[in-house]
């Protein structure tokens, strides 16, 4: 393999693994908090995508009941992605509200709250498409304004290109990791946060409000995923309602990978998983999950607690 | 060590709930596909015929497009007193994206619903799942998009009206050649997970063979995928004069997108999955001058064309779609068939068995006068078709729509 190539497909997984990171980090978040996996994670990605699309004032097709409508506002792309995440941020607290927190309430069993969290997705996917049909849609051409559309970072004859959108998605994954981190550690919030993840019960009975704090957390969470659906709905279309839960998976295998709870691990994990199918050869490329789940599964046998997780003392 | 069982029991939920996520099929019930024998005659008041086309998942819009046709037809041919005075009557089962849901249409429409034929279903993937049902069952089935070779050797009951892609395809690598003589090397991408696009790269490549053509490098994909990033870079890096792509509208305009954001400034050629105006919506302006060889034209100059054309422009302000215009001929084709039969003896007094199998011999032996010009079927089924044409993508200003310019 000549060098240009590799350096090619180096970045190739660079930006496929972008992707899964920014999707992971949604379910990392609230996995640090709860100790759940949000199904409806996948679902608000979606949203978010058909959130800003609808901001821009970009028209919806002839299949749902909103055939042919658009809205009356034009916004610019940034003005819309940060209000379209805010709308999927409030949806985000209203899941918590109606599918969380009456299980939370009744200690019920988590994975009657993993159930409860894919019924969302699904009841959200199927609005959508009720609402807006199957059909594909796409953000303006121009909606990176006047950046390149590419960047070739070889030369003319022999080009290592990426498209900058992919460079776009990299950049703020690795930017929501730090903020995210460093709030965590070293936030009088973060730390609130960390005492409601550690012991709901007495975290309230010294005075923090538990409840409060896990809504903030399912807004940021869905916020981001509003963004990341977004970013990712313009890199590669909103191929139907569906586009954001095909990640759900693979977010799934990214967490595991890169260390249950570890917000820097989700970012890892995803950029791993990337690396590898990137280096799939392309005629295997139908089986890239199966390496990728390969791969992950050859780490739970090495390595269970993840590339960046924690091992768990038990205590006796 | 609670986190980890449950995290397993997570991942296995969650395999499960995507699988049937995303396998939206109609919940038609279980039914046997024996039709019941005793079932008598077609109600005299309306003669049903089965449109299982997709209206749901990643093909709905190839599918809508097929339905708007022939509810065109329906309406157009009951005006002119349907089947000698008895009109036509369609039902419509969804079939999805996938085999299970074409399946569950097929049945319902030969057990449920009575119907006399099908028409249908939307992909060639399903014809090959769904096909054999209505073989059993002897009730004759015209597919109006199904391109891919086999397709009318799944059984004796099982025609088509959509020409394969083995006479279409390279339509497009030759008006290519006239555009730019300098053409050497091509770069081929196909779905591999679908039958047609597969069937249809077959012949690309064998084109451009036949043409002295250096077939560079053979991407392949999957019609789920979106991020194109790996395959269009290796693509790009063996420097082709022109790219050929066998996908479906969401996956094949992605992929042209993502080929031109990356700097490839070539001709392209699409496949029949391109053959929709839904693809305007997922590349925008970047589909500008794509190639797609077309088994329809709306210029067409006989009657039934003009009429037909004039109907759909009023209705959806556009020029008809192929498929659209292959599911008006699918429907013409049982009309003028019934009528034949009609005449030799009353269809409405006919057992239902006999008059399927009766009607299914008449459609192969009539000759049909439709918008995509003269046709009549081969002995297996498959169309006999004289016109074809090659379209290039033009984007209007805004980006949003286009249309299909027919090149002369």
């Amino acid at each position: 393999m000549d060098f240009t190539l590799l350096l090619q497909q180096l970045l190739n997984g660079l930006s496929i693994g972008s992707v899964y990171a920014i999707f992971a980090l949604g379910y990392t978040l609230i996995f640090s908090i709860l100790g759940i996996i949000n199904f409806a994670h996948g679902a608000l990605f979606t949203l978010g995508a058909y959130f800003t699309y609808a901001l821009m004032g970009e028209r919806f097709g002839f299949n749902g009941l909103l055939a042919n409508v658009a809205l009356p506002v034009q916004l610019p792309f940034s003005i819309a992605l940060i209000l379209g995440s805010v709308l999927v941020g409030l949806v985000g607290v209203a899941i918590e509200r109606i599918a969380f927190r009456p299980l939370r309430r009744r200690r019920a069993d988590p994975l009657l709250t993993v159930v409860s969290s894919l019924g969302v997705a699904l009841v959200i996917v199927n609005a959508i498409q009720y609402l807006v049909g199957s059909e594909s849609y796409n953000f303006p051409v121009n909606t990176y304004g006047n950046l390149p559309v590419a960047i070739n970072f070889g030369t003319a004859d022999k080009p290592i290109t990426i498209r900058t959108v992919q460079i776009v998605i990299f950049a703020v994954s690795v930017a929501i990791m730090g903020i995210l981190t460093y709030c965590i550690n070293y936030t009088k919030f973060g730390k609130a946060m960390k005492a409601v993840a550690e012991d709901p019960i007495t975290a309230n009975l010294l005075g923090i409000p538990t409840d409060f704090f896990i809504v903030i957390t399912f807004f940021i969470s869905s916020f981001l995923g509003g963004v990341a659906g977004t970013l990712v709905g313009s890199s590669v279309s909103i191929a139907d309602p569906y586009f954001g839960i095909r990640y759900g998976l693979k977010g799934l295998a990214v967490i595991v990978l890169g260390g249950l709870g570890s917000i820097p691990g989700a970012v890892l994990g995803g950029l791993v998983i990337g690396l590898v199918e990137a280096f799939v050869p392309a005629d295997y490329s139908a089986y890239k999950d199966a390496f990728a789940f390969g791969i992950l599964f050859i780490m739970l046998l090495v390595r269970p607690q993840g590339l960046l997780g924690r091992r768990f003392v038990q205590k006796v | 060590m609670k986190k980890s069982t449950f995290l397993g029991s997570a991942l296995l939920l969650a395999f499960a709930s995507l699988l049937s996520a995303c396998n939206q099929t109609n919940s038609g019930p279980n039914a046997t596909t024996t039709a019941n024998p005793s079932a008598g005659a077609v109600s005299s008041n309306s003669i049903p015929i089965g449109i299982a086309l997709a209206q749901t998942s990643n093909v709905a819009l190839l599918g809508q497009e097929g339905i708007q046709g022939a509810k065109i037809a329906e309406k157009y041919f009951n005006d002119k007193g349907g089947i000698n005075g008895t009109p036509i009557r369609l039902v419509v089962q969804d079939t999805g994206g996938e085999e299970a849901g074409a399946i569950n249409a097929f049945q319902t429409l030969i057990t449920q619903n009575q119907v006399v034929g099908i028409v249908g279903p939307t992909l060639s993937q399903q014809a090959f799942s769904a096909g054999p049902i209505a073989e059993r069952a002897k009730v004759p089935v015209i597919g109006a998009s199904n391109t891919a070779k086999g397709v009318p050797e799944i059984g004796d009951y099982v025609a088509r009206v959509s020409a394969p892609v083995a006479i279409v395809a390279p339509n497009s690598i030759k008006a290519a050649l006239k555009i730019n003589p300098k053409i050497e090397k091509v770069a081929v991408f196909y779905a591999q997970n679908d039958a047609f696009s597969k069937s249809e790269t077959e012949t690309f490549q064998q084109t451009v063979k036949d043409q002295k053509l250096d077939l560079v490098t053979v991407q392949k994909f999957q019609t789920t995928d979106t991020d194109f990033q790996t395959q269009a870079t290796n693509a790009i890096n063996a420097k082709p004069d022109l790219i050929v792509i066998s996908g479906l509208a969401a996956d094949g305009g992605n992929l042209v997108r993502q080929l031109r954001e990356l700097g490839y400034k070539g001709i392209i050629i699409g496949g029949n999955g391109f053959n929709t105006s839904n693809i305007f919506a997922v590349c925008k302006a970047l589909c500008d001058g794509v190639l797609v060889a077309q088994a329809y034209s709306p210029e067409h100059p006989n009657e039934v064309n003009k009429v037909f054309r004039t109907t759909y422009v009023n209705q959806y302000k556009k020029e008809p779609p192929q498929f659209s215009a292959q599911a008006f001929t699918a429907v013409q084709v049982y009309v003028e068939a019934l009528k034949a039969l009609d005449q030799k003896s009353k269809v409405t007094a006919m057992p239902l068995p006999q008059l399927r199998t009766e009607l299914n011999k008449q459609i192969l032996a009539g000759k049909y006068d439709t918008p995509l010009g003269e046709i009549a079927f081969t002995p297996v089924g498959d169309v006999i078709q004289n016109d074809f044409y090659v379209a290039q993508l033009k984007v209007d200003k805004d980006g949003n729509n286009g249309k299909f310019a027919f090149l002369k």
